[in-house]
């Protein structure tokens, strides 16, 4: 399996008035294509910290972190846009859908980005939603939707332009269990399908059991 | 590549317009804030333009769209009278009518000295005119206040007309025998009896204190002299007459040409003024503008602040979310120029209906009609500056927020 992420030696600190924080110490950390790795710990372990560098928002202040084998740290924003853009995607807690775009306006989004045709950014909104189970609230609009729906829509927003690596921060957190198993299974099976790598921050052990790695992380340190 | 540009705009223009209805009460707030200062901007400027369009009409009319005399008449004083007069009126007249946008040439004499009924005399300021032609041309110019004007009763010898202040100083009525005391060309004095045939008022008191009018015959008998001091040729239309100047001037020199608004010192006062005063408010009224738009922006962006760490981490660039808050800002200015266009055009048909009137400018007797004129090109030339303006503030307050680290973005409340 060809390595997606490859981080080593990743450090990240903080800076609380005069002190500095240390929020990730010396993080090696390996993820392949269509691999799901959970990331636990508990509030302040750093997971979204780690989370944040892995997903180019965020740069480390030490430490070499390879993206599909290009080193990306230390890279100017606008190279980090055109990364992000193209290779990776965000499932956010809240799902962070764009309120005044539908469901499949905000699904096409990363596809009118990334410069996809309209003909073929549709064909594959419409593939992705009826995958995710919503293809018939296509035209609604997020404040319409229940929130298992909201974060199929994230999920759908984040896979269409089959990223190689996918990033999901405790996207089951504001989800019943039986959805939230739903969203993740959904998750997994489209990594899988794509052979995108998929890093998961979660506290919830429901969703771990569904990953094939679980990796925990204190003090900013893998365990 | 250019309509796939075209398309990506026409995204981002659609996302902007949804987005100024997300707060539907503030942005309607900054559309009304916005049509009002751009009503503002349209009525100062409407009645700017219609007191510009008066005072042209107005000077134009006094003198004819364009002077024709001696250059000397333009540049000196004359030392007699008629001393750079213009002699074979009616050659010249017959030259210049046959011009195809020329419709009417007026000759005129400028004479000042005393009048007189016997027991008081008092500086007069005249013209002498082709009565007939004159008011046929210049229309009612003159207010009639007592008698008749000069060319309904010409044939029993020279009448003239009198300034209402001067004939209330001479105690003179229609009728009244008076006496126009004068220097001749030769710089001798001259005198002859006059009859008041009515009494006039320009509507400038100052202008009525000194007024005699009196045919041409009467003028050039006084002064001893077949000459007139100046002619007005009149046009077909205003917008002729720099083409009728440039067209003109060669065939008529040595004499000198000059446009209405070369004389028209009152028009170029009143224009300096106002262009400084609506100007000014221009300028104050758009800073208010953009102070609106300013705030109602900024407002957004911070409520907004998650979303755009959201679409950052999608892989929107900074220049892309600009340009979105920036054709926000936009439109809310224009939807708030269309608003002023439309109060503008309501507050000119309303004032029409209306029929007010304005009150006697200083040094003037009579009012004027209260009209703004509705100009479609500074509506168009308002809706966008107001336009640029919403949206340059739109952009440069967009700038910082959307440069926010995306981590602190996504972590706004």
């Amino acid at each position: 399996m060809s390595t997606i992420v490859a981080m080593h030696g990743i450090a990240k600190h903080y800076r609380l008035g005069a002190h500095e924080v240390p929020a990730l110490r010396g993080i090696d950390l390996q993820l392949s294509r269509g691999e799901l790795v959970a990331l636990t710990g508990p509030s302040g372990s750093g997971k979204s910290t780690l989370l944040n560098l892995a997903g180019l928002i965020d740069d480390a202040d030490a430490g070499d972190y390879r993206l599909s084998g290009t080193a990306v740290r230390g890279l100017d924003e606008s190279v980090r846009t055109q990364l992000r853009r193209a290779a990776i995607g965000f499932v956010f807690q809240s799902f962070n859908l764009v309120p005044v775009m539908s469901v499949a306006e905000n699904v096409e989004y990363p596809l009118f980005l990334a410069g996809v045709p309209k003909r073929e950014a549709q064909a594959r909104v419409a593939e992705m939603l009826e995958r995710v189970g919503i293809a018939d609230r296509s035209r609604h609009r997020p404040d319409e939707l229940s929130g298992g729906q909201r974060q199929r829509v994230a999920i759908a927003r984040a896979l269409v332009k089959r990223p190689t690596l996918v990033i999901a921060d405790e996207p089951t957190a504001n989800l019943d269990s039986r959805t939230a198993g739903d969203v993740i299974e959904i998750v997994r099976e489209l990594c899988h399908q794509q052979g995108s790598a998929c890093l998961v921050a979660s506290h919830d052990e429901r969703l771990t059991v569904h990953c094939d790695r679980v990796l925990a992380l204190r003090d900013g340190v893998l365990q | 590549m250019s309509s796939a540009f075209g398309l990506d705009l026409l995204r981002w223009t659609r996302f902007a317009l949804r987005n100024t209805l997300r707060n539907r009460r503030r942005s309607l707030a900054t559309v009304l804030l916005g049509g009002l200062g751009a009503a503002a901007i349209l009525t100062g400027g409407g009645f700017a333009l219609f007191t510009y369009e008066s005072l042209q009409q107005a000077a134009a009319r006094d003198t004819g769209h364009l002077i024709l005399a001696r250059a000397e008449q333009f540049e000196r004083e004359e030392d007699t009278p008629m001393q750079y007069g213009l002699a074979d009126f009616e050659g010249l007249k017959k030259r210049l009518l046959a011009d195809p946008d020329v419709r009417y040439v007026l000759p005129r004499i400028a004479f000042t000295g005393l009048v007189s009924n016997g027991d008081k005399s008092a500086v007069m300021i005249g013209s002498g005119i082709d009565p007939q032609a004159e008011f046929s041309v210049r229309g009612p110019f003159l207010k009639l206040k007592a008698g008749k004007l000069l060319d309904e009763d010409s044939g029993k010898g020279p009448d003239i007309l009198l300034g209402e202040e001067l004939a209330r100083s001479l105690h003179a009525q229609p009728g009244s025998a008076l006496t126009l005391l004068a220097s001749t060309t030769a710089g001798a004095l001259n005198a002859i009896d006059v009859r008041v045939a009515g009494v006039v008022s320009s509507g400038v008191p100052d202008v009525d204190r000194r007024l005699v009018l009196s045919d041409l015959h009467t003028a050039q008998q006084l002064l001893v002299t077949d000459k007139v001091s100046r002619v007005g040729i009149y046009l077909r239309r205003l917008e002729l007459t720099d083409a009728a100047r440039d067209r003109l001037a060669p065939q008529l020199a040595p004499l000198s040409l000059r446009g209405w608004e070369q004389e028209a010192v009152f028009y170029k006062a009143v224009r300096g003024l106002y262009d400084r005063i609506f100007g000014g408010m221009g300028i104050v009224i758009g800073l208010i503008v953009v102070a609106v738009v300013t705030g109602a922006m900024a407002m957004a962006m911070v409520e907004r602040t998650r979303e755009i760490g959201t679409l950052r981490a999608l892989g929107t660039s900074p220049g892309q979310l600009v340009r979105s808050f920036a054709i926000e800002g936009a439109a809310l200015g224009a939807a708030g120029g269309l608003l002023g266009a439309l109060i503008a055009f309501g507050v000119s048909v309303g004032l029409d209906l209306a029929g007010l009137e304005m009150p006697p400018p200083p040094g003037r007797s009579v009012g004027y009609p209260l009209h703004v004129t509705f100009s479609p090109e500074l509506a168009l030339a308002t809706l966008a500056v107001v336009s640029l303006l919403a949206l340059l503030a739109a952009a440069i307050v967009a700038r910082r927020s959307v440069r926010k680290p995306i981590v602190e973005a996504l972590g706004h409340v």
